[in-house]
């Protein structure tokens, strides 16, 4: 070491005392643990990932589309957004949906999470896999499902007003897009919670109940307090989604004039008559900048809570409280409620629509049952081909998705150093943007990049978007069924003679199948009801569901989106009861 | 022949220096012995053998070529080390029948698969387990599982055979059993076994050689018989057998040695270099005779308590603060008795300077 000379050094120099220098020898790193493997799986994961990002910041500083050769660098594009009033407005909008979205979710999701795992509410077993169900629905056919039932020319509102003369709610308002979203996902608050609840030892709370506790005060004094971590994470996790969010607010938002980020990228495409990218590129750039932070924290608290887990080993005995008569009544009914108007009021509205053909002020809407509209889907070839291309794409996309994620998860298998880092950061970055801006991302790849041209109208160009989509989640779900194989299995196979490529195909492989199969139908689930991503990248021949009821929508073509709704609806719901079956983990 | 050559092995782990310097040799046909409390460093140097850890320094053989060197930054995979591995947990792989699982080590070396079967039942009925090679890992019982990682490790005839911890998980009967055919097992086949193990009973049946280790250095290295009659230092001396340790002052006096308490003393044997100093005696238990007669040699104590253990009894006696342990074959009445202790039994330990 040189003669430290510099305050700076002497102070390093004292913060590490004599007695316990770091040695100096390096270590020899572990041999044949397929390091070129593991940098060439990152490495290409880093080009995917960040290609997209690039291009979008790059285009982001130039004062035209970036594959028009008289574009030049320019910060234009950013002095109009931020000089923009309406960007403003959606940016105001955004804020308030996203807190307003989670201060509905995230108490509702923790109560729901307490009288499910803490105490002896009726009917567990079934409860705790049909609250689930929100969170597997499009966020499109949930805003359709509401426009149907309470919308201003919704079944419900109707009914209100043959009944009193007036509805007392307005579905296109701000207030009505916070209370949709925040019933919606209060799943994704139970989720976190409840695995959190399920966790903690049930004899504090006898304590306090020993004590003369009401249930409600052991909740609020005793159970919320220790599961806090899983709250703030659950919480962090929602604005994120908040901000993201682009389904809900531009079915229910759009018709009154309401926008946010997201739909204000989506209008800026048709706002100029020419696409405006560079435009787009700002906002998009923007919005990751207000994102790119939570996704930061949310990475720093799930290092946290898995530190946290991996202390506890099997879980610790939990007793349930017991409600009582009074409070079985208020509890079920409280979860009733909940599950009627968000399950059943925009699914049912959905189902009811698909099947009539006529409906209105003083109609009975059971009087014109008709299945025409499912005719139209086999008729026109558009639509049939959207079913038939978000089938393939769940099924066979989503085996090939989990095939990805599997190879991505191995090359961070039991490894550590900076390709691993690497690794995190790009599973995590495209959870910053939203899908629809995946998309848009690919869209432009496909447009720009010689060799991808013409895969841009096949679904290849689509597939590409979804691995990218579902990447976190996918290789969250991955990494958690690799990591309970016992490192103790992969050692003997090594130390029988087994190289690390064949420890992994026949030892590590063959005993995650089952989670293999179960991560399938999850993916194949987020594929399913996926929306946003086909939007930009739809051309003939790259129809899914999701982005042909977005293109509908703009035609107003209630009947059909009704029926492609229902379909969507019927396959989600065959994926989940795949994924049930085959003992997917939904609970993670 | 010596199979296994390990040098002056250091490992860190962060901050933590695990192996100060491990150095032993093990031959062919040979069982040795790693003991130690837990955080010795015993299984870390297991695992650097076995390549699934890497030390900084150092430098290990096996079978005449060097899988590791430190100052050449040689290492070699754990793969190509012609080993075979028994853990604590067995680590049978559950998807694999007992015949797949033994088969494995066989089938990456090229065996021709006829070949094969033949010598997984031949091994499996060595050990009596050749009935059970259709069933999973998961109908089997513990002690038929550790048979089974055992089979895996040696049907391929590596030139060493790690085990580390292998009978920890079974109960005290079996435990019992499977030392002595373990031993049988590895001196038969004539290959080298490093057991790892904090059982010093385990140690002392099983192995020809032991290796005491203590912080991640060896403390004492010899045969069994030896390192039990001959412990060289106070923490060995104390970690084997059961023990009566006194305080005191040592005082020599030419080749005789003696240690002081308060108000007693014994005559002893010096096990260390050093003057006159504050030290320790330690006694083995079944040294200790104790008789209900005077006779020369005899040294009067009281007889606190007996307590029974089965096979026999436990005294308790006491001479002033001077407190000791014996055991005999009778109930005694407590009161006065006269015990018997042999000056070379009496080892003793001067304070380390």
């Amino acid at each position: 070491m040189s003669a430290p000379s510099t305050t700076v050094s002497t102070l390093s120099h004292a913060a590490q005392p004599a007695g316990h220098a770091s040695p100096t020898f390096t270590s020899i790193p572990q041999p044949a643990n397929a390091l070129g493997f593991r940098r060439i799986v990152i490495g290409l994961l880093a080009v995917v990932v960040l290609a997209p990002i690039v291009l979008i910041i790059y285009q982001s500083l130039l004062d035209g589309p970036f594959f028009a050769p008289k574009s030049k660098l320019s910060i234009e594009a950013y002095r109009y957004i931020l000089t923009d009033e309406m960007f403003y407005d959606a940016l105001w909008n955004t804020v308030i949906m996203a807190v307003g979205m989670v201060a509905i979710a995230v108490p509702l999701g923790a109560a729901l999470s307490f009288l499910l795992t803490r105490t002896d509410v009726k009917f567990r077993k079934a409860l705790e896999v049909v609250v689930l169900v929100p969170m597997f629905i499009s966020a499109i056919v949930l805003a359709f499902g509401y426009t149907v039932s309470v919308g201003p020319a919704g079944f419900l509102t109707m009914l209100s007003r043959d009944l009193f003369g007036s509805a007392p709610w307005n579905l296109y308002s701000l207030t009505g897009i916070v209370i949709v979203t925040g019933l919606a996902h209060v799943p994704h608050v139970y989720l976190y919670v409840s695995a959190a609840m399920r966790n903690l030892p049930s004899d504090l709370e006898e304590a306090a109940r020993s004590m003369g506790s009401p249930i409600w005060r052991v909740c609020l004094d005793v159970t919320l307090p220790m599961v806090l971590p899983a709250l703030v994470f659950a919480t962090a996790l929602n604005l994120l989604i908040g901000f993201e969010m682009f389904g809900v607010p531009y079915v229910l938002g759009d018709p009154s004039g309401i926008i946010v980020l997201t739909t204000y990228v989506y209008k800026l495409t048709t706002l100029f008559g020419v696409p405006t990218y560079q435009l787009m590129a700002v906002v998009v750039v923007l919005l990751v900048l207000l994102t790119l932070p939570l996704v930061w924290y949310q990475r720093r608290l799930l290092r946290h809570s898995r530190r946290y887990a991996a202390l506890g080993g099997k879980g610790p005995r939990t007793t349930v409280m017991r409600l009582g008569p009074t409070g079985q009544i208020i509890s079920l009914s409280f979860i009733g409620f909940w599950l009627f108007v968000s399950v059943v009021l925009p699914i049912g509205g959905i189902v009811l629509r698909a099947f009539v053909d006529a409906w209105g002020q003083g109609v009975n809407p059971l009087a014109h049952l008709t299945v025409a509209h499912f005719a139209t889907l086999l008729e026109v070839p558009t639509l049939f081909r959207g079913i038939v291309n978000t089938v393939v794409l769940s099924v066979v996309g989503g085996a090939a998705a989990v095939a990805i994620y599997l190879v991505i998860g191995l090359a961070g298998h039991r490894h550590r150093g900076m390709s691993n880092t690497v690794l995190d950061y790009m599973v995590l970055l495209p959870r910053a943007m939203p899908s629809l801006i995946i998309g848009l991302a690919f869209f432009w790849l496909f447009l720009f990049v010689p060799f991808l041209i013409p895969l841009r109208t096949t679904l290849i160009s689509l597939f590409a978007a979804y691995v990218i989509v579902g990447l976190s989640y996918g290789l969250r779900l991955l990494q958690g069924t690799l990591i309970q194989v016992s490192p103790e299995l992969e050692e003997a196979a090594r130390t029988t003679g087994a190289t690390i490529g064949r420890s992994w195909r026949d030892i590590v492989i063959p005993i995650i199948r089952p989670g293999l199969v179960g991560a399938w139908a999850l993916i194949m689930i987020v594929f399913l009801r996926d929306y946003a991503t086909g939007i930009y990248l739809m051309s003939a021949g790259t129809e899914v569901i999701g982005s042909l009821m977005m293109a509908q929508l703009q035609s107003g073509a209630m009947d059909t989106i009704a029926a492609l709704a229902f379909v969507s609806i019927l396959l989600t719901g065959g994926g989940l009861a795949l994924a049930l079956r085959l003992g997917a983990k939904i609970h993670d | 022949m010596t199979d296994l050559i390990v040098e002056n092995v250091h490992k860190y782990l962060g901050g933590l220096h695990i192996l100060q310097g491990a150095s032993f040799t093990a031959n062919r046909g040979s069982i040795v012995s790693l003991l130690g409390a837990s955080g010795s460093g015993k299984t870390t140097l297991l695992r650097c053998i076995a390549g699934l850890e890497q030390p900084e320094v150092g430098q290990i053989k096996i079978g005449g070529s060097v899988v590791f060197d430190g100052d050449k930054r040689v290492t070699v995979a754990p793969e190509k080390r012609n080993i075979g591995l028994v853990f604590q947990s067995y680590a049978l792989w559950p998807h694999r029948s007992v015949a797949e699982n033994v088969a494995y080590g066989l089938k990456l070396r090229g065996v021709n698969k006829a070949d094969a079967e033949k010598r997984v039942l031949d091994t499996l009925g060595k050990i009596g387990l050749g009935h059970l090679a259709e069933r999973y890992p998961d109908q089997l019982s513990g002690g038929q599982q550790q048979r089974v990682a055992i089979c895996r490790a040696l049907v391929y005839e590596p030139k060493i055979l790690l085990m580390d911890e292998p009978l920890s998980n079974l109960d005290a009967k079996l435990r019992e059993e499977a030392r002595y055919w373990i031993r049988k097992l590895v001196l038969d086949l004539g290959i080298c076994g490093v057991l790892v193990t904090h059982d010093q009973a385990e140690a002392l049946a099983a192995s020809d050689n032991i290796l005491l280790l203590r912080n991640g250095k060896v403390a004492q290295e010899g045969p069994p018989q030896d390192i039990y009659s001959k412990p060289s230092s106070f923490y060995v001396a104390d970690f084997l057998g059961a023990n009566n340790v006194a305080a005191g002052r040592i005082k020599r006096d030419g080749p005789a040695a003696s240690i002081h308490g308060s108000n007693w003393q014994l005559d002893g044997v010096m096990m260390g270099d050093g003057a006159e100093s504050e030290g320790k005696a330690v006694i083995r238990v079944e040294q200790v005779a104790v008789h209900d007669q005077p006779a020369p040699g005899r040294i009067e104590m009281q007889l606190e308590a007996c307590l029974f253990l089965g096979d026999r009894w436990e005294y308790r006696l006491s001479y002033g603060d001077f407190k000791a342990k014996a055991f005999g074959p009778k109930l005694m009445a407590a009161g006065t008795v006269w015990t018997e202790i042999p000056r070379e039994s009496v080892w003793l330990y001067p304070e380390a300077a």
